[in-house]
């Protein structure tokens, strides 16, 4: 392992001076990729290493101790295991590799001697041979390095001085040598400029994506804006923002001024049942409102709805401070005071919990998204969510809504979408809440983590209804405390683009591709570095890692039914809200008012308004509302796909996200027990073995039956295929049984289910069940099992698109999954991540 | 769930579904029209009395609603049956035979209050000052809640049920009337075979200390119980304790004499005994203890540490009110209830102290292991009655020691032997014929116990065979006055009782006795084969069969103690020896007491160190398992507790998610494998990682791993039940679907609207509904 670089290595050492040594490496080593076994970025140097390390192992990474070289750069601190397999010289470069932590998200080093432990900061010095190394990370990981006997002493203390040195906790200005350091270099840069964008995910960048997006939901009657564009209106809200179609750009420019910060009101998203979804900050007061502008502001209001509810977020939620007490509280009760290491006694852990308040934050967000998620399944309302500055709970509200309605929010792909539409593009303060340049102490609130955090109780409540995983909700969480990432290092789309045009080149955003030109050697390398989005996965995550991000195995979301509202017919007819056309509500402390303050024009502009426009808000549709609100809240989440996702509230429902908090803690390190890395969860390791005999499935019946010409049939079809009507029969009774696989589920990876459209006999109970829900269909779930044999043989993971296609639906035919959009083969080989297909499809 | 009465209604009665009923509403042709249905009866089961119309509220947030039908009050049990017409529940996957959903066996009862009015009052006897209460409530053991109201029933018969459930449920009783008796003298066919060790015979000890290869006595004089009626037939005790002990120890009533519970396979073992009263000046009960500690001692040559649990554990009666406390979160009348205790919900759970005596009671047992493990000394663990906490901490102790417990028969065996052969006071300690007088000896010993194992489960889930569900089941059994395991204070008193009250005249103590009683773990009495499989650990990674017979050869190696003492210990004969010596001085200048510890560190220090040592090793399901007592680490046992509350049961969440995916996984894979093999040869041949889940597949390459067990290749049995979990909640096998009726959004007149949004066909539509959805996809 060590040659002759070993010597070279300890003449450096003796080198005192850090940059020097940086320098020199630099200059030896700029195009090197590797050095000592470590796979190097182009421009990094390996400042210090130590051999013969140990680094303990989370229970999530199997636990135990494993032994290797440990490394610091003056990007990061890295781990190379003992038998790690040679570096690939073509590989693309990544960031941080399974076991390296960057320094930027290290919080505190300590170092554990013989009998005591120090804090080591930059200044200080040890006076004793560390035995233990540990890494207190702002994401709440606590890593854990052993020095072996053998380690050279000099070797252990001084790669502690040097992490010590380099992390260089909360100065400003580090986040940017930080970022030279990680992507400064021109490759580093031509590199990151050639990244091919996630071309599944909608990156809200331009009028086409928002249109994607508006099409995909179903809503008419909205238009893209982009009266935005140069930011004049706006300076935080995105180029692009969906308005009514009505309101044309010329009106709309006065609009913005009766708003705060002009965040008039936006449309975020439509529920099937054809309520909207907007968001707006507060309304500018102390403006007149001339009249031409109150028909505008209503319109812009009430979209394309008659009805519209406000709900106001300022009052019942918590404040961005007290987001951070509470963070900063659970940290502590997580990690423990590092320093003191006092602990909280086991026996006041709940209570001490309970007195964080941080789950009852969650528990607030939740109950409000919740609210908002039955209003908007009342259907035709406009549900507008207003914050005083429309940056911080809206986005938490907002998006928690779509998570709980819609599932296609639950995937991977349509998440990060998620995030880029409400939080990324539409302003949440990310660089200032995160507080990376440690100036903005006072405005520091962990909102976005607060968000994750009720994402995961929703997916530790309903596993089954998500695709992506608890994993991948981890990385986007540790991803925030890298300060390398352009979706988090600004406060709003302006920011965001200025600085990318301060680059050079601006990058085009209708192909979505950056394009610098290649092998710009002029290009000035104090320049910031191009800095790549968060979803770039890639650069972070080996592919085994990221293969976890979604649940193991699962089908790919069954794309929404774009049925513009059409849901609604299935509504009982006393959950119809016929408000008077133009009423607006309040909702507050879960119950409606009409408050006549709460639209400021209506109030001030006083009797003209009223002549001019329309009635006062009914007393009588309050009742209404409240039980829109109160019916469902008591509905089970059925099988009905576009039930909302209604979490449990109540204490022991809502849970500590063990596997972030309490991973780095060292009573939970207490908990990883030491096992063989093969040993996975039995579910995974079942579906790990479901996805290789998919493979070798799909590998043998290429082969065998290469000669049988099944072209749109699953290439296990050569025997099956010849007998359909068994196979039909197969089917139809794995679909009865399996009628809950459809529902947007994903647990069931039965991807039978999915591709299937349903059987025939089905077919006489939809349009009964359309009509009325109330009627009893001939077949019910009371008997399936009987039929059962037949559907045991291989039969039931072919596909037989064509003679199921239901022609009788003429106008949804553009849904249904064409032939050969979804061969086999594609299946089996991308069954994790494999949603691309579907989403594909979902937007041609 | 149905009550076991469903079957007699066969008329389509009228929707009796009334909301908001107001003594008015009554129409008085449903009452001509109703005729008094009685539940299926088990055999020697006698109706007390009955009583219809009776109103059962439903759980909900008013309790404004609920079912017309009979209450019913038998021998066993406290019955409704509905008028409703019984809809075929076809989700109903665990069903328990002997009592269902709204049955509570007269045992289970654990208040009763009587409602008048608004205010709430707690019945202690059937006769009452002032008037009859119009609703009564019962609280069960297993916490369930019943709220039945008597305002329309015939005042007559509403006192007569009243005092008949009252007296029935909460006046002493005497054993005979329990119904275990009249059920077994009238229940001819028993099933007999057992795989549970059942402890009641010699043969049975003699293999348990052949199985851990134990060196101590088997004691047979007691099988006539002359000597100590409180200890069992048959016990052991170190070999070093003689003839004349017994004498000695008869006196004392069998109290401080060493019964062996496990032998560690390093030689050393583990003692329980109940502490002798030591007088002062009392130099025969000090000579009498001393003695016992050096025949201990001598089991194992040189060392014994003793522990008084009486010291150093909670005692009985705080356990009890902890858990009478505690308790109290989780029986609600109504979900408003509820919602209040939510507020504080962390806090309250935690100044019960519940949850910080399952730690302490983990912590020692954590301590015990330590003792027996790392430094190899024998244990002797006392408390006052030797099988109350004892048994907690020496079962714990071999459940985290022994793999073999920690399967379905071994932790039955396990039972067996730590608390029922050896005379846990089952009958005191819950009070089953609530005697007045006993209630301050009540106390839930038994449960404290199966909370530890589920903290255990809970931690280390592949460890066990058996699942959370089973630990439930077994919990609510212990209050089924059916089975003969959990009904006496001592084995004398099952022996006696069963034999006399199969046939009086014959001598007690010949043989051991035709058991009439079926035991507790004669599952089949309570479940069919279905639901027995919900008792399986569906993550269960069992031991490779290979290893399991060279286990048989050879005992476990070593090779996980890496901090073994540095002298090894010598063989056996060698004992009395300097550090014999040396022990005596200790023991005469200190009594029992604490563990001999070294000064400068306290217990739980020593303990953590020793935990961080075991957690350094690989994780051997296998092999030594200790348990996490951090703050984060107890935990409330959700299914136990909350399964009845329709507010925090998550819809297609939980444990039942992942049983069915994991059932929904082998399917596929099996189904793959089918496959694969159809198309010839590829199926073994490219094997890579794989395989390691069906039965030809390459054995794992690291010991002890998870292999293809029968129980995961037999689960796909349950899967086409668990197909539809997406329905299913979170407290899965007791309530699949949510049991509570859709509220209506006005609860005005509801109907037939109302009915037909509890009617299982509605779902049906609902799904189609759905399904029509879909099929515009």
């Amino acid at each position: 392992m060590l040659t002759g670089s070993k010597t070279t290595f300890k003449v450096r050492q003796m080198v005192p001076d850090v940059k020097d040594r940086m320098l020199s490496h630099s200059s030896l080593h700029s195009r090197g990729r590797e050095m000592f076994g470590l796979c190097c970025l182009p421009g990094e140097c390996v400042l210090q290493r130590a051999v013969l390390v140990r680094k303990k192992l989370s229970a999530k990474e199997g636990g135990g101790w494993l032994s290797g070289t440990l490394f610091c750069t003056h990007f990061r601190v890295a781990f190379v295991p003992q038998d790690s397999p040679k570096p690939d010289d073509n590989a693309d470069p990544v960031l941080l590799g399974d076991h390296d932590v960057a320094l930027a998200s290290i919080e505190k080093v300590v170092a554990v001697g013989p009998s005591r432990t120090k804090l080591v900061t930059a200044n200080s010095s040890l006076k004793f041979t560390p035995e233990e190394l540990v890494l207190y990370c702002r994401d709440l990981r606590v890593i854990c390095f052993l020095f072996d006997r053998l380690t050279p002493e000099t070797q252990a203390v001084e790669i502690t001085y040097t992490i010590a040195k380099t992390y260089q906790p909360l100065k400003p200005g580090t986040v940017l040598s930080f970022q030279n350091a990680a992507l400064g270099s021109i490759e580093m840069k031509q590199f990151l400029s050639n990244r091919p964008r996630d071309p599944d995910m909608n990156w809200f960048e331009s009028t086409v994506d928002w249109e994607q997006e508006l099409e995909r939901v179903g809503a008419t009657g909205w238009r893209v804006s982009s009266v935005n564009d140069r930011f004049e209106m706006s300076t935080s809200l995105s180029r692009f923002n969906v308005v009514p179609q009505k309101v044309l750009d010329t009106e709309l420019k006065k609009t913005f001024a009766h708003f705060n910060e002009g965040r008039l009101p936006r449309w975020c998203w439509r529920h099937p049942r054809g309520s909207d979804l907007l968001r707006m900050a507060s309304f500018q007061n102390n403006i007149y409102h001339e009249k031409d502008d109150i028909r505008n502001l209503e319109l812009v209001l009430f979209g394309v709805q008659q009805v519209c509810v406000v709900v106001e977020l300022g009052e019942e939620m918590p404040s961005t401070a007290d987001i951070q007490l509470a963070h900063t509280r659970l940290r502590t009760l997580c990690l423990g005071d590092i320093s003191a290491s006092v602990s909280v006694p086991d026996d006041k852990w709940l209570s001490t919990l309970e007195g964080t308040h941080w789950l009852d934050y969650i528990r607030c967000c939740l109950r409000k998204s919740g609210e908002v998620a039955s209003l908007l399944r009342g259907g035709h309302l406009t549900v507008v969510l207003q914050e005083a500055d429309d940056r911080d709970m809206n986005c938490v509200v907002s998006s928690l809504v779509q998570v709980m309605c819609d599932p296609h929010c639950r995937t991977v792909a349509g998440f990060q979408a998620l995030v880029q539409k409400e939080w990324i593009m539409a302003g949440h303060r990310f660089l200032s809440r995160m507080n990376y340049n440690r100036d903005s102490d006072k405005e520091e609130a962990p909102v976005f983590l607060l968000f994750l955090d009720c994402v995961w109780q929703l997916c530790a409540q309903f596993p089954s209804r998500f695709q992506l995983s608890g994993d991948y909700l981890l990385a986007l969480h540790d991803s925030l405390h890298v300060p390398l990432f352009s979706s988090f290092l600004a406060n709003c789309q302006r920011e965001r683009s200025r600085r990318s045009q301060h680059l050079a080149q601006s990058y085009t955003p209708v192909n979505g591709l950056r394009e610098l030109p290649r092998g710009s050697p002029l290009q000035d390398p104090c320049c910031d570095p191009p800095l790549p989005p968060v979803w770039d996965w890639a650069l972070q995550y080996s592919g085994q890692r990221r293969g976890r991000f979604t649940q193991p195995v699962t089908q790919p979301a069954s794309p929404p039914p774009l049925l513009n509202g059409n849901l609604n017919t299935n509504l009982d007819p006393h959950r119809h809200v016929d408000g008077m056309a133009g009423s607006v509500f309040l909702l507050s402390k879960g119950s409606f008012s009409s408050p006549s303050n709460l639209l400021p024009w209506r109030s001030s502009a006083g009797s003209a308004y009223r002549k001019s426009h329309r009635r006062a808000p009914s007393a009588e549709m309050l009742p209404a509302l409240e039980r829109l609100l109160r019916a469902c809240s008591l509905t089970e989440s059925g099988p009905d796909p576009h039930e909302p996702l209604l979490p449990l509230l109540l204490g022991p429902c809502i849970k500590v996200w063990r596997d972030c908090y309490l991973r780095g803690a060292l009573h939970a390190q207490a908990f990883t027990h030491p096992m063989p890395s093969s040993m996975l969860h039995p579910v995974d390791q079942l579906s790990l073995e479901v996805q290789q005999l998919r493979e070798k499935l799909a590998q043998a019946s290429s082969t065998s039956s290469s000669s049988c010409s099944s072209s749109s049939s699953s290439p296990t079809s050569s025997r099956t295929s010849s007998n359909p009507r068994i196979k039909q029969d197969a089917r139809r009774t794995d679909s009865n049984l399996n009628q809950n696989a459809n529902n947007g589920t994903f647990l069931f990876p039965n991807s039978r289910s999915s591709n299937q459209p349903p059987a025939a006999p089905r077919g006489n109970t939809q349009t009964a069940a359309s009509v009325k829900p109330t009627s009893r269909p001939p077949t019910s779930i009371a008997n399936p099992p009987q039929t059962r044999p037949s559907g045991r043989d291989g039969t039931k993971h072919t596909f037989l698109f064509g003679g199921h296609q239901p022609d009788n639906r003429p106008g949804q035919q553009r849904y249904i999954p064409a032939p050969h959009t979804k061969p086999p083969r594609s299946r089996s080989s991308s069954s994790s991540g494999g949603s691309s297909g579907i989403h594909g499809n979902n937007v041609q | 769930m149905l009550s076991l009465g469903s079957s007699g209604g066969k008329q389509p009665a009228k929707p009796s579904f009334v909301s908001y009923v107001t003594p008015e509403e009554i129409n008085p042709e449903k009452e001509t029209s109703k005729k008094e249905r009685l539940p299926a009866l088990l055999p020697g089961e006698v109706v007390f009395c009955s009583a219809n119309p009776v109103l059962k509220f439903t759980q909900d947030e008013l309790s404004q609603r609920g079912v017309f039908g009979t209450l019913v009050c038998t021998n066993f049990r406290v019955s409704f049956i509905s008028d409703e017409a019984q809809t075929e529940d076809t989700t109903q996957h665990f069903k328990n035979k002997l009592y269902g959903e709204n049955d509570i066996p007269l045992m289970c009862v654990d208040h009763i209050y009587g409602g008048y009015d608004d205010k709430k009052k707690l019945i202690t006897g059937p006769q009452l000052k002032n008037k009859y209460p119009s609703k009564i409530i019962i609280h069960c053991k297993d916490l369930r809640v019943f709220q039945y109201c008597l305002t329309f029933t015939d005042e007559k018969d509403a006192r007569k049920i009243f005092q008949g459930i009252v007296h029935h449920c909460l006046e002493s009783k005497s054993l005979k009337c329990v119904f275990a008796f009249s059920y077994s003298a009238n229940n001819a066919e028993m099933q007999r075979k057992w795989r549970t060790v059942m402890f009641d015979a010699t043969e049975d000890w003699a293999q348990e200390m052949k199985r851990t290869k134990g060196n101590c006595r088997l004691v047979t004089e007691n099988y006539a119980f002359e000597l100590f009626p409180r200890l069992p037939q048959y016990f052991i005790v170190p070999a070093a304790v003689t003839d004349e002990d017994f004498q000695t120890a008869k006196k004392f009533n069998g109290k401080g004499l060493p019964i062996w519970c496990w032998s560690h396979h390093s030689g050393c073992a583990l003692f329980k005994t109940a502490t002798v009263p030591l007088m002062q000046e009392d130099t025969v009960s000090q000579n009498y203890v001393e003695r016992m500690l050096t025949a201990v001692a001598q089991n194992h040559l040189y060392s014994v540490k003793t522990e008084d649990l009486g010291d150093t554990l909670p005692s009985l009666q705080e356990v009890q009110l902890a858990y009478s406390k505690f308790k109290q979160f989780f029986l609600i009348d109504n979900s408003t209830d509820f919602w209040v205790s939510d507020v504080k919900w962390f806090s309250s759970l935690e100044n019960t102290g519940w949850l910080d005596i399952i730690r302490q009671c983990l912590q020692k047992a954590l301590e015990v292991v330590e003792c027996l493990e790392k430094e190899n000394t024998n244990v002797l663990i006392m408390d006052e009655e030797g099988s109350d906490l004892c048994c907690v901490v020496s079962s714990l102790v071999q459940l985290m020691l022994d793999p073999y417990y920690r399967t379905l028969m071994g932790f039955q065996s396990l039972v067996q032997k730590e608390w029922v052969a050896a005379g846990h006071n089952f009958q005191d300690r819950c009070n089953h014929l609530h005697h007045k007088d006993k209630e301050h000896l009540q106390s839930p010993v038994f449960l404290l116990f199966l909370e530890c194992v589920w903290q255990l489960l809970q931690q280390h889930s592949p460890a066990f065979q058996f699942s959370e569900t089973y630990l439930t089941v077994l919990s609510d059994s212990l209050h089924v006055p059916v089975f003969s395991t959990f009904l006496f204070n001592s084995a004398q008193q099952r022996l006696g009782m069963l034999l006399t009250a199969e046939s009086p005249q014959q001598q007690p103590w010949t043989q051991r006795g035709p058991l009439s009683c079926p035991t507790v773990w004669d599952w089949s009495v309570q479940f069919d084969c279905r639901s027995q499989e919900f008792f399986i650990n569906p993550v269960y990674s069992e031991k490779l069969r290979v290893d399991k017979a060279a286990k048989k050869s050879h005992r476990p190696k070593h090779t996980r103690q890496l901090s073994l003492p540095a002298f090894k210990t010598p063989p056996k004969k060698g004992f009395f020896k300097e550090e014999t010596d040396s022990l005596k001085k200790m023991l005469r200048a200190k009594r029992l007491s604490r563990w001999m510890l070294s000064p400068d560190a306290s217990p739980q220090a020593a303990s953590r160190e020793f935990y961080e040592a075991w957690q350094r090793r690989p994780l051997d399901y296998h092999g030594v398992l200790l348990p996490q007592l951090d703050g984060p680490a107890v935990r409330v046992w959700m299914q136990r507790y909350l399964r009845w509350i329709p507010e925090v049961q998550i819809f297609g969440g939980g444990a039942v998610a992942l049983t069915s995916r994991l059932s929904e996984l082998q399917v596929e894979v099996q189904e793959l494998v089918r496959r694969l093999e159809r198309h010839g040869g590829h199926g073994h041949g490219g094997g890579g990682g794989g395989g390691v889940y069906y039965r030809d597949g390459p054995p794992p390459p690291y010991p002890g791993a998870s292999t293809p067990s029968p129980t995961l290749l037999q689960m796909p049995s349950q899967s086409h039940l668990l197909r539809s979990s997406v329905r299913l909640s979170s407290s899965f096998p007791f309530i699949s679907v949510r049991n509570w009726s859709f509220k209506p959004a006005i609860p005005t007149s509801m109907g037939p609207q109302g009915l037909s949004f509890t009617d299982p066909d509605n779902i049906a539509s609902k799904e189609d509904e759905y399904s029509e959805t879909i099929s515009l996809v």
